[in-house]
């Protein structure tokens, strides 16, 4: 497959990008890993004049900050975010979320910066013209979603995995632009239009991601479901942070977030409300469970019927909120 | 318009002028030759276009030729020292792990990142590094064979080829 024409420019550092983005308009993309860029670009489903390649940009080590935030690039790839000692003790979910992305060679490439900006997917677009329906749909300006019968709005589904672990830590992102950095929390990044689908602007860079401290009484767990376990996008994925009282069997806060179900990352406000401030017996953790199936509304996606998905959310919801509560416990 | 790169493959220089569109794999197998590197789906699916790049497995086919200047990039071609196979590729020829070869270099250069890394893998670790190489031809199970016999971990007499089972077979008949 060929890559279609684009001017190359290689900036040396995230100033210069923020000013190349100004100076060259929004038919601009930037590069990061290439590994969603590319695909799309071969599948002639964008054609950008100008590509900003962010591979000349030196990645920082991840840092502690004084207030004990664990500071990472956007730039870091997910092998090394999987591979990072200061990521598995202040975000093993992160690590773990990282670690299942694509596969090794994918992961070896794409960024964690590049993995939150993940353009949402849908199999009837997100493959070579040939292929597709004769009458564009709404992300090729069209006016129908095929995904539902009669479909009035595009319903692509965003499938990054690194969103929900850091949705779930409570993680902040920075964002550079020309008016200089803005503070963003990773739940927010995301607006739910699948046209428009991360609150950033065409002139601004997603730089740096910011974990706060990682509590002892904290346990936490990820899990993915998909058909293959390995080169595929997720069919779902759950991340699920729980604060733990003393006693360690009753739970003062909990963090549950959905991912590849809909446009956007979804909280599980339900379910958190039915653990906080409880004992997690075996019937809590299976309520929440019921509750958060009942909660998430997930998009039909990939060849997954929504009851389908629904009853993989129950599964995948209890098994990694007994995985997070045993961790606390250190077993 | 073309920009020039300087690309260091298998520990040669090699100074190109190349579109901004091009791609590392094309560079590769038609400006320099080293047509070891394979490309089958082209969007990063298939893992045969697999390189070493800094040691580290990379997809060529989505990767731009103006991106690696000063990065180490090996391909299958640098891997043999003149005559000599080195061990992986002697493991995968031992084992049977090769049938049409297609996706072989590929399979060997994870492989090499992957024991370069993890001297001793378990299977679940070969596993999860060779996930991005897909084979359609031996059904993975030689493949994780040659890797564990590559690291030492199978004694060159454990392996008995297929020819002699069908021999012993014959025999036994």
């Amino acid at each position: 497959m060929i890559l279609p024409k684009f001017r190359h420019i290689r900036p040396r550092s995230i100033e210069e990008a923020v000013q190349l983005l100004a100076e060259y308009g929004p038919e601009t993309r930037l590069c990061a890993g290439g590994t969603d860029l590319f695909p799309r670009m071969k599948y002639g489903l964008i054609r950008p004049e100008a590509v900003i390649s962010l591979k000349g940009i030196p990645v920082k080590t991840p840092k502690v900050a004084p207030g004990g935030e664990l500071h990472l690039d956007a730039l870091m790839s997910l092998a090394e975010v999987a591979r990072s000692p200061l990521v598995m003790k202040q975000a093993p979910i992160l690590a773990e979320a990282a670690f299942n992305v694509g596969s090794n060679q994918i992961r070896q490439m794409a960024t964690l910066g590049g993995n939150l900006c993940l353009e949402p997917r849908c199999s009837f677009y997100n493959q070579s013209h040939t292929f597709q329906f004769v009458d564009p749909c709404f992300k090729r300006n069209g006016d129908q979603c095929y995904l539902l019968p009669k479909g009035k709005k595009c319903c692509a589904v965003f499938c990054g995995d690194t969103a929900s672990a850091l949705i779930s830590l409570g993680a902040l992102v920075n964002i550079a632009g020309p008016q200089g950095n803005r503070e963003l929390s990773v739940e927010d990044l995301y607006t739910g239009d699948p046209l428009r689908p991360i609150d950033i602007s065409e002139k601004e860079i997603l730089t740096d991601i910011h974990l706060p401290v990682y509590p002892l009484s904290r346990g936490s767990s990820f899990g993915r479901f998909s058909l293959r376990g390995g080169v595929e996008f997720a069919a779902l994925n759950v991340a699920v942070t729980l604060d733990m009282g003393e006693d360690k069997t009753s739970c003062l806060k909990a963090r549950i977030a959905v991912g590849a179900v809909r446009s956007a990352p979804v909280r599980m406000i339900g379910a958190e409300a039915a653990m906080a401030g409880n004992r997690l017996s075996k019937e809590r953790i299976e309520e929440a469970a019921h509750l958060a199936a009942a909660e998430a509304h997930p998009f039909p996606h990939h060849g997954y019927t929504a009851p389908y998905l629904r009853e993989c959310l129950k599964v995948e919801t209890r098994r990694a909120i007994l995985l997070a509560k045993k961790r606390v416990d250190g077993i | 318009m073309k920009q020039l790169v300087e690309l260091m493959v298998n520990n040669e220089s090699y100074e190109l002028a190349v579109e901004p569109q091009t791609t590392l794999l094309e560079v590769l197998r038609n400006d320099l030759g080293l047509t070891g590197t394979k490309e089958a789906c082209g969007t990063g699916e298939c893992g045969s276009c697999t390189v070493l790049i800094d040691g580290r497995p990379m997809l060529s086919c989505l990767t731009l030729a103006l991106d690696c200047s000063q990065r180490d990039i090996v391909t299958i071609e640098g891997l043999a020292e003149g005559e000599r196979m080195s061990p992986v590729q002697q493991a995968f020829q031992d084992c049977g792990a090769i049938q049409c070869g297609f996706c072989t270099p590929g399979m060997i250069l994870s492989a090499t990142a992957l024991l370069e890394e993890t001297p001793r893998p378990t299977e679940e670790q070969i596993k999860k590094a060779l996930e991005g190489n897909l084979c359609r031809c031996t059904g993975y199970n030689k493949i994780i064979e040659a890797v564990k016999k590559a690291s030492g971990q199978i004694a060159p007499d454990q392996i008995i080829p297929d020819k002699i089972i069908s021999e012993q077979e014959q025999e036994s008949q």
